[in-house]
């Protein structure tokens, strides 16, 4: 049945009791506070914590999750969650920790942050990193103002930002945000930068590049060092736009690729989870001579007292209140202390094995985006099957919703058309890929066969395919009925 | 091996698939020169057991506000999170979800969503609120460049009472651009200087940002101050606390046009500043300004009602460089949490947070007017804080620390014009006890 919504199960009346009266003569907020400032009623629903309980319980129960199904969502790196991580981020000790206490109250806090950067810094060859940035999109922020700021010390008028067309949305939205004018260098047919036309495009007026290695395609960038070599040697910085860094761990470094900036989506890689859409956490690492750019504070030690240090030159400031997401970062902590340096290689390998075995086994059913080996995902053009079959990637999407597969990322990157996105993480086994491979052939059939069971697909979810036009048409953003 | 389920045998079987002999061949593509020699200089991992006793280890030395009488607020405040609250936040259905971009395959999300945002509209009187962003401060910072997206305009107020953090967020997030930030000095009552208000109003002003109860807990005279920007085509920006809405009346009904907020004080702990969420709500004029993810109720193909993300054209993975923001991860599942607070505890009990609340921060306050050394620097009309003062602050703050007492927030690091002022907090966890052990000890240290 269908959970109706909160405010429909109202019951004047109805109360669950959780506060305690305090042991003070209480006034009405007119005592206190000028008539004119007050509200006359408050409309919210009046309901008991059986029927809360059971409405938000049955609401998850419409969700596919990473615990119950294959979630190979590209770009996203829906790996599994491990549950060890919320039993540690969820300490009192650190839960219970308000941001204005005193350093020496949170020497633990301090030196779990302290730790979590070496281990960063190692990983990714950096100097140093700031935990601050809440998102992916809030680390490139973070990033793109430290290379503007970079520039502008430097009285150097650089106004423009390339940025490959594979790459993802936010590049682009954030280069804006940094009020730089963005320029779009193309890809070659197989996926990867034009070298050529980089080269063109790159001269002393341009602040640097935005990178994702391995690429959207899920191609390693193999010219990464002629990348470095013509950026650098106009005074651009490389931003490296860590979404995508699963296939590398223990591989290699972005610094060792000669990027100058580095964020880490945290709830990707290092395995913290996407909770319905954050929260997240995007540090942001640097190389040395950019440390002074950094927000502040940082964490820093002095004779084994741990402080935070506002004392940075050219710091770009604060990019949110207080410090970070501090449970993402235990999460993070507790997750590379597991893994270990083996762990972490094991990481890279089973990612990009998956992938592989993925695109040998479907390459002969779905046309494959490039010719090169891929890393961590693989992506496929369903460009001929809508032109054959009239399926589209949405199609096939949707079907793979009744195999009890959560549909791959569609439509991107943009530069293949209909695209299916896949990366099936390393925390997958070779019977679950099995399993997809098998649905996906079968999926394939369908489509030269019966290509209407695609068209109306999902059929086995609660809610069937949902129109998304008309809701953006004549927008309901809120329950209107209710009140009033 | 933690987490990873293919064993020997099935990576070579798939290693075979893949036409190579070593998974290290996955990678012989990449130029020598970037990879690793050996092994990164890392620890090898640990156990779960071993984890556990590590991570304690730290957790350890941290002194949680457990251990103290505390009145910290400024921000970020301690409110009972009852129950059920964390189970339900902890169901793997929410926490281990992706953004709802497949609505047929995340219906339970979007609803809780979409609920939240009917809330937000509830508290704010306002007709449409996005999904959430990341905290107080960064839905200022989008808040103010909304209003400079509609108004076309160059200049931004900004209220010195609107917390310090947000201000710097917000000259951060205006870095790129050529805007002028000019900030608006608090009179000596602590509220936003009118006469310094109508000075600084031109039209090149795109919005005035306030925020009320402000950092020192005084409800700003709203009314008062949208009369004077009244037709001057400039947007008035509220950050607000969402507990106080449950008393204070609603922005929309003041003449605001944006408001926006920390969401962890709805149902969120402390966690050192990181369990938080921005809220935004506004007029439904400004709709396609909105930053970030929203929820719309739509219909699937067999007529039932059902809700997807909507209005993605003005997001970045469509509209790439002329997005209304970069913002793709929002804090979901901490507005989710938000929802739930606000069911659980429903009209009756959200009053009586904000009540009680209320009386035993005035009460707090009358406890200290007895007290001649104390000086009430700003008058009562506050919400759950208050700014008080003492001479050599510092001293009787640390001497309060050593009997396990938090005072509150030492204003001087912020506002170093409010020497020796601490601004002290209350929520209805508060108990009188604590309070008259605070004034007991408060007395024996100043005499």
């Amino acid at each position: 049945m269908k959970e109706k919504i909160i405010f429909q199960k109202s019951q004047k009346g109805r109360f669950t009791d959780y506060v305690t009266n305090p042991q003070i003569s209480i006034f009405p907020p007119s005592h206190f506070i000028p008539q004119k400032l007050l509200r006359e009623d408050l409309n919210l629903p009046s309901l008991g914590e059986g029927e809360v309980v059971r409405h938000y319980t049955n609401l998850s129960r419409l969700n596919y999750c990473v615990d119950t199904n294959f979630y190979p969502l590209g770009s996203c790196t829906m790996k599994y969650n491990p549950k060890v991580n919320e039993d540690l981020a969820n300490l009192e000790e650190f839960l219970h920790i308000h941001p204005y206490q005193k350093e020496e109250d949170i020497q633990g806090t301090l030196e779990l942050l302290y730790n979590l950067e070496k281990l960063l810094c190692e990983i990714t060859g950096m100097e140093r990193f700031s935990f601050q940035p809440s998102a992916g999109a809030h680390g490139e922020l973070t990033g793109m103002l430290i290379v503007k700021a970079f520039h502008s010390l430097k009285r150097e008028k650089r106004f423009k930002v390339i940025i490959p067309d594979s790459s993802h949305g936010t590049n682009p939205a954030t280069a804006s945000m940094c009020g730089y004018q963005v320029v779009v260098v193309e890809s070659t047919k197989e996926g990867l930068v034009d070298i050529d036309k980089l080269r063109k495009l790159m001269d002393s007026s341009t602040a640097g590049i935005m990178l994702t290695c391995p690429n959207t395609l899920g191609i390693f960038e193999e010219k990464i060092l002629d990348i470095r070599e013509i950026v650098h040697r106009q005074g651009g910085l490389l931003y490296y736009d860590g979404a995508n860094f699963n296939a590398l761990l223990g591989i290699t470094k972005p610094s060792l690729m000669g990027f100058d900036i580095v964020h880490l989506n945290l709830h990707k890689t290092f395995s913290t989870p996407h909770g319905s859409g954050g929260p997240g956490a995007g540090a942001v690492g640097v190389r040395k001579d950019l440390v002074p750019f950094l927000p502040v504070p940082l964490v820093d030690k002095k004779n084994d007292y741990y402080y935070l240090n506002y004392d940075l030159k050219h710091s770009i400031g604060k990019v949110r209140s207080f410090y970070g997401n501090f449970p993402v970062l235990v999460k993070t902590y507790a997750y590379l202390l597991r893994l270990g340096k083996e762990g972490l290689v094991r990481v890279a390998h089973n990612s990009v094995l998956n992938a592989n075995y993925i695109r040998e086994k479907l390459r002969d059913n779905y046309q494959l985006a490039s010719s090169k080996r891929c890393m961590h995902e693989v992506v496929f053009s369903c460009k001929d099957k809508k032109e054959e079959y009239g399926v589209t990637a949405l199609d096939l999407a949707k079907r793979l919703l009744d195999y009890g597969i959560h549909p791959p990322t569609m439509y991107f990157p943009l530069v293949v058309k209909e695209a299916l996105m896949i990366e099936p993480t390393e925390t997958e086994s070779k019977e679950t890929l099995d399993y997809f491979i098998e649905v996906m052939k079968r999926i394939d059939q369908e489509a030269k066969t019966k290509p209407s069971v695609l068209k109306d697909a999902p059929h086995t979810t609660f809610t069937k395919r949902v129109d998304e036009v008309s809701a953006a048409r004549n927008p309901v953003l809120k329950w209107e009925e209710y009140g009033e | 091996m933690p987490y990873i389920l293919n064993t020997p045998s099935q990576i070579k079987e798939m290693l075979e698939v893949v036409g190579l002999h070593s998974l290290e061949e996955l990678f012989s593509h990449l130029p020598p020169s970037v990879r690793i020699k050996g092994h990164l200089s890392l620890p090898s991992g640990l156990s779960e057991e071993e984890l556990i006793r590590v991570v304690k280890r730290l957790a350890k030395k941290n002194k949680s506000l457990s251990n103290f009488n505390s009145f910290l607020g400024g921000g970020i405040y301690p409110h009972y999170i009852p129950s059920p609250l964390n189970h339900l936040i902890g169901r793997a259905e929410f926490y281990t979800a992706y953004t709802p971009y497949q609505a047929e395959a995340s219906q339970g999300i979007l609803q809780a969503i979409f609920e939240y945002q009917t809330y937000i509209c509830l508290l704010t009187g306002m007709e449409v609120s996005n999904a959430s962003l990341y905290d107080g401060a960064t839905s200022l910072a989008e808040a103010v460049l909304m209003s400079l997206r509609i108004k076309k305009r160059s200049k931004v107020l900004v209220c010195e009472s609107i917390h310090p953090e947000y201000r710097a967020t917000l000259r951060t997030y205006l870095k790129g651009f050529d805007f002028l930030v000019e900030e608006i000095k608090f009179n000596r009552y602590g509220f936003l200087d009118l006469d310094i208000l109508k000075e600084k109003i031109d039209d090149e002003v795109a919005c005035l940002c306030i925020q009320s109860p402000n950092f020192f807990g005084l409800i700003e005279d709203l009314e008062s101050i949208s009369e004077v920007v009244k037709g001057k085509e400039i947007l008035v920006i509220l950050v607000t606390n969402p507990v106080s809405l449950a008393i204070l009346k609603e922005p929309a009904k003041l003449g605001v046009d944006i408001v926006c907020g920390e969401g962890q004080i709805l149902g969120r702990a402390c966690a050192w500043g990181g369990e938080t969420f921005g809220w935004l709500a506004t007029k439904r004029d400004y709709l396609r300004q909105l930053p970030g993810r929203i929820v719309g109720k739509t219909i699937d193909r067999e007529g039932k009602e059902s809700f997807c993300l909507t209005l993605q054209t003005r997001e970045q993975h469509i509209r790439r460089e002329k997005a209304t923001s970069n913002i793709c991860s929002i804090h979901s599942l901490n507005a989710i949490a938000g929802a739930i607070y606000l069911s659980l505890l429903g009209k009756e009990g959200l009053k009586k947070v904000a009540l009680y609340s209320l009386n035993l921060a005035h009460y707090f306050y009358q406890c200290l007017q007895d007290i001649k050394e104390i000086k009430l620097v700003f008058p009562s009309s506050f919400f759950n804080e208050f700014v008080w003062q003492v001479n050599d602050s510092y001293q009787v703050w640390e001497a309060l620390y050593r009997k396990n007492i938090i005072p509150g927030l030492i204003l001087e690091k912020f506002y170093p014009q409010l020497k020796d002022c601490i601004l002290s907090s209350c929520t209805e966890i508060k108990t009188k006890e604590e309070i008259d052990d605070f004034v007991r000890c408060l007395k024996e240290v100043i005499r």
